[in-house]
């Protein structure tokens, strides 16, 4: 044995004389090349030093991805729940009222409106087509509001109306993924996320940004709609269910009770902890963090998710039916994922492509069944937030990707059996209310057709703008590190509406 | 001669610069590095001095060209050339004295220091005519600029009145303020790009190499507005597309003044200006929701101890003292727990203690909290017995009290509040009874109903 151990040492005592003066010189000088190489790469960063440079308090993060971090300024808002109607409602039949496209109904649509144009479906001259709503003026602010909507002409003064936003995009993934990651390409992160990265979320049981889809599909666009993109993946939306499980696989298993869960946890947990004591990396403590996580989530998110035990009333002022997925059970989970201090609940209600081609897809029917899906239950939504007083600091954005065009679709260039609007991006109407908005205002002007924007006009990165402002984020020093640039959710756009601005 | 030459010897100016630089730079270090009876470097350094003397005269010359055809003033250049002939003068004069002796003239090296110093300080006076005279005083530490005595002396934009602003001036009081943060950097009589100075409104009228800017009633045809409004990709565009561009608004001040007849004397209210363009230059003095005095930041320590038991505690935001304290993940908090927020009573601004085991006990601790703006007690077995308490939370502005057991006479204890805003008492025995009651604050009881409509039912 001695013998071994002399000779073992022997080897090294060469080995190191062999390293001469000229070794450890040479070695200096490639390995600086790597240093030199290092910065030029950052780009295959994890992200770790972008999060220093965006003033993110590093250690604390690391830890926990989601521990909730001070807005750069105060802001007005805590909590976000966006309504997103995927496949674009008509302006022209719920908000923005043209009765001098009335007066035209039928008749060939001007030569100069189509010039230039491309639309997704509409060929040559197609006929305008008159506001198929009756419209009337309502509460203190006096807003327009169609008879499609009868219980949201009652809350209008808790809103502030966009009439003239406009998008650069008519088909539906490109324009949804713009108006929720500031991008019509794939890879950016979307609202939820960059929201959640910037200020983590509040009740450390619940997921920080959820995301809940009604009208039986997802959007077009997939879910890289409510995707993180660049952002480290933890900030991604967590789509619950309103059926069965609201987030699958966080159920025990049969036979495994809470306790053994428990013990089970710790166990692992030990073993990561002898392991980051040893190496000291600080992914092994994220993942410690994210087990102890998962199993505060399995008691909370079901009681949360459960609108059972809401009173009678409030199931009449939503028009809720527990069990079943319906744009109402959603709003109604979003106020009480709010009220528990969740950031960002954002809701999908598919079902708006109205181009006329069938029955469910007609303006003058199909598009009011579905008026009747989310009149009562956002208007009741806006309500209950007040009542709670959530208004305060919760703020409500309603909008679809797109608008419709004030002409009739004529799709091959026939015309069709059902009345019906192509996709258009000039000017379409959005609302916002609550923490910060000035109650009852409304900005933007259309044209007499309802076509394009005459005044007022706002982009979908002013929204952005407005919205990151009103959670207490300057859009443009808001600001994640990839590949080597300083990202923006508004990029090199955006500026703040200040007339909805209370 | 071709008539480029001379401008374009000029523009090597910039290069020309740094022979002399190194040249003599290379003579005055030999100089210090041989010993006073050494001779061994005495015809280096005699070549440096010569070769330095007469770049140090080409780039004289050519930095006079550049002053004659670039738009410089004398005041501006004056020393720099002053010093850079100095400089040339210089250098021949030691190279003279290297060659009149065999051994080396006397103080060479105090001569040689001498000649160092000149050049760097012609060098620095250079420097400072094409990068600006805080180049190097920009990117020190804030401290460190104050102590050596200079003051951050930004441009301020545009500030209007929300009140009276139809009276202001239009030019002195609009369009210069806006020449001054957009333009002003490059178009002053020391820097006077295109020739062009927009400090003050005779000199705008005066307009720049290509003439006049300014068209009366015709914006279009007005540089100063149409260069603005030229596409950001387009070379003309004004200001250069890395500079920091002018809000839309201002553009629009611009148009309408021009529009106006561009005169010294017009008022803002005579042109066509709305007071929506104006919106985002009014000052507003915003009145802070939560108190605007100055309290000491908790320190790390009790954040992370809060955060470590489980109170959710953060800052208002990331420059504010101002703390919110939140028992969402605490839910078993009791009034025993009071004395863990105590090290924070100063800071505390929000707090939430819906949901946990708290009773009205814990009230009489609260008024310790002098700068508590918005409480929440939602869902908490507060009965509403005491609290006329609340009272002396001077700064109190919501009180949530939502899903309590508070009635009506209990609440009115707190119209003495001298600021309460809003109360909050949704699902409580005071939501309850039909309450004609006038508040001195606004009460919010909800129990909001959407009555059904025949529409409710029709399905198309």
């Amino acid at each position: 044995m001695k013998k071994v151990e002399k000779l073992i040492n022997e080897l090294t005592q060469q080995k190191l004389e062999r390293q001469t003066r000229r070794h450890f010189l040479m070695d200096c000088v490639s390995k600086m090349g790597g240093l030199a190489l290092a910065p030029l790469m950052l780009g295959c960063d994890s992200g770790s030093s972008s999060k220093a440079s965006a003033g993110l308090n590093l250690s604390q993060r690391d830890l926990n991805p989601l521990a909730p971090l001070p807005p750069p300024f105060t802001g007005k808002a805590k909590s976000i729940i966006y309504l997103h109607m995927a496949g674009a409602p008509s302006q022209l039949e719920l908000f923005d009222f043209k009765p001098e496209l009335a007066k035209y109904h039928n008749q060939p649509c001007p030569e100069s409106l189509l010039e230039g144009r491309k639309f997704a479906f509409i060929r040559g001259v197609p006929n305008l087509l008159g506001p198929q709503a009756n419209f009337a003026q309502h509460g203190e602010s006096g807003a327009w509001v169609s008879d499609f909507l009868p219980h949201f002409s009652k809350v209008v003064d808790e809103v502030a109306f966009l009439k003239a936003v406009h998008t650069d995009q008519f088909n539906h993934g490109p324009a949804q993924l713009f108006m929720q990651t500031g991008s019509p390409r794939l890879g950016r992160p979307s609202l939820g996320s960059w929201v959640t990265y910037g200020l983590g979320t509040e009740n450390q049981n619940l997921p920080g940004f959820v995301v809940l889809t009604s009208g039986g599909k997802t959007p077009d666009a997939g879910k890289s709609v409510w995707g993180s993109g660049f952002l480290p993946s933890v900030y991604q939306g967590v789509q619950c269910r309103s059926k069965g499980d609201p987030v699958l696989y966080l159920q025990d298993p049969d036979g495994m009770s809470r306790d053994m869960k428990k013990n089970l946890i710790s166990a692992i947990n030990t073993v990561n902890k002898s392991e980051f004591d040893q190496y000291g990396d600080p992914e092994i403590l994220a993942r410690i963090n994210q087990y102890e996580m998962a199993y505060r989530m399995q008691i909370e998110v079901p009681e949360v998710m459960n609108i059972n035990d809401e009173p009678d009333y409030i199931h009449e002022l939503y028009g809720t039916k527990p069990g079943s997925e319906s744009f109402a059970n959603n709003c109604l989970l979003a106020r009480k994922l709010v009220e528990k201090g969740v950031r960002f609940v954002q809701l999908y209600d598919w079902g708006w492509d109205t181009h006329g081609t069938d029955h469910d897809g007609s303006i003058d029917m199909g598009l009011r069944n579905k008026c009747r899906e989310i009149d009562r239950p956002m208007s009741a939504l806006l309500l209950d937030l007040k009542q709670r007083g959530l208004l305060e600091d919760t703020l409500v954005v309603w909008g679809g990707e797109f608008g419709r065009t004030p002409m009739q679709e004529n799709r091959e260039g026939k015309t069709q059996s059902f009345l019906g609007r192509d996709h258009h991006g000039d000017a379409f109407t959005m609302w916002m209310a609550g923490g910060g908005i000035k109650k009852g205002a409304s900005y933007g002007l259309t044209d007499d057709f309802g076509f394009s924007g005459i005044g007022e006009q706002v982009s979908v990165h002013d929204i952005h703008a407005t919205i990151l402002h009103l959670m207490g984020f300057d859009h443009e020093q808001f600001t994640y590190e990839f590949q080597g640039r300083p990202f923006r959710l508004t990029d090199v756009e955006g500026e703040l509406i200040r007339k909805i601005l209370a | 001669m071709i008539e480029f030459i001379l401008p374009l010897f000029g523009r090597f100016h910039p290069i020309l610069v740094h022979l002399p630089i190194g040249i003599l730079t290379f003579g005055i270090v030999l100089v210090f590095i041989s010993r006073n009876d050494q001779t061994k470097y005495k015809d280096s350094i005699r070549l440096a001095f010569l070769l330095g003397g007469i770049f140090a005269v080409l780039s004289s010359i050519s930095g006079f060209l550049q002053y004659q055809h670039e738009g410089f003033t004398w005041e501006t250049v004056q020393f720099h050339f002053i010093l850079g002939c100095a400089t040339a003068i210089a250098s021949f004069g030691l190279f003279y004295e290297m060659n009149r002796t065999s051994s080396s003239p006397k103080n060479l090296k105090l001569k040689s220091g001498g000649l160092f110093a000149l050049m760097l300080f012609t060098g620095h006076l250079g420097g400072n005519i094409t990068h600006g005279e805080e180049y190097l005083i920009e990117v020190l530490p804030p401290e460190l600029q104050n102590l050596i005595g200079y003051e951050i002396e930004a441009e301020k934009g545009l500030v209007l009145p929300e009140q009276g602003w139809e009276e202001l001036v239009y030019y002195d009081e609009v369009v210069q303020p806006i020449l001054n943060q957009n333009c002003k950097s490059c178009h002053n009589p020391k820097n006077l790009k295109g020739e062009l100075d927009l400090t003050s409104f005779d000199k705008l009228l005066e307009g720049g190499e290509d003439g006049s800017i300014l068209t009366a009633g015709n914006p279009e045809e007005s540089a100063l507005y149409s260069r603005l409004v030229l596409p950001k990709e387009d070379e003309d565009h004004m200001p250069p597309k890395e500079k920091k561009q002018p809000e839309k608004e201002a553009i629009e001040l611009i148009r309408a003044w021009i529009d106006l007849g561009a005169t010294k004397s017009s008022k803002l209210g005579e042109s066509s200006i709305s007071p929506e363009t104006l919106e985002p230059f009014f000052h507003r003095v915003e009145k802070s929701f939560y108190p605007e005095v100055a309290v000491e930041a908790a320190s790390d320590e009790s954040l992370s101890r809060l955060k470590s038991e489980s109170f959710f505690a953060e800052k208002v935001s990331e420059n504010s003292n101002w703390l919110m304290i939140s028992c969402v993940n605490f839910q078993n908090f009791s009034n025993q727990d009071w004395s863990k927020l105590t090290e924070v009573k100063n800071q505390i601004v929000y707090l939430d203690f819906t949901g946990t085991q708290i009773t009205d006990a814990i009230l009489d601790s609260l008024n310790m909290l002098e700068n508590l703006t918005v409480l929440k007690l939602n869902q908490t077995g507060i009965s509403g017995k005491n609290l006329q308490v609340l009272n002396s939370n001077k700064n109190l502005k919501h009180l949530y009290l939502n899903k309590t057991r508070v009635d009506l006479p209990s609440i009115q204890v707190l119209n003495e509040h001298p600021i309460l805003e809003k109360v909050f008492a949704f699902d409580t025995p005071l939501a309850n009874n039909e309450t004609k009651e006038k508040f001195n604050f606004i009460l919010e009881i909800g129990k909001y109903q959407l009555p059904a409509l025949p529409t409710d039912t029709i399905v198309y």
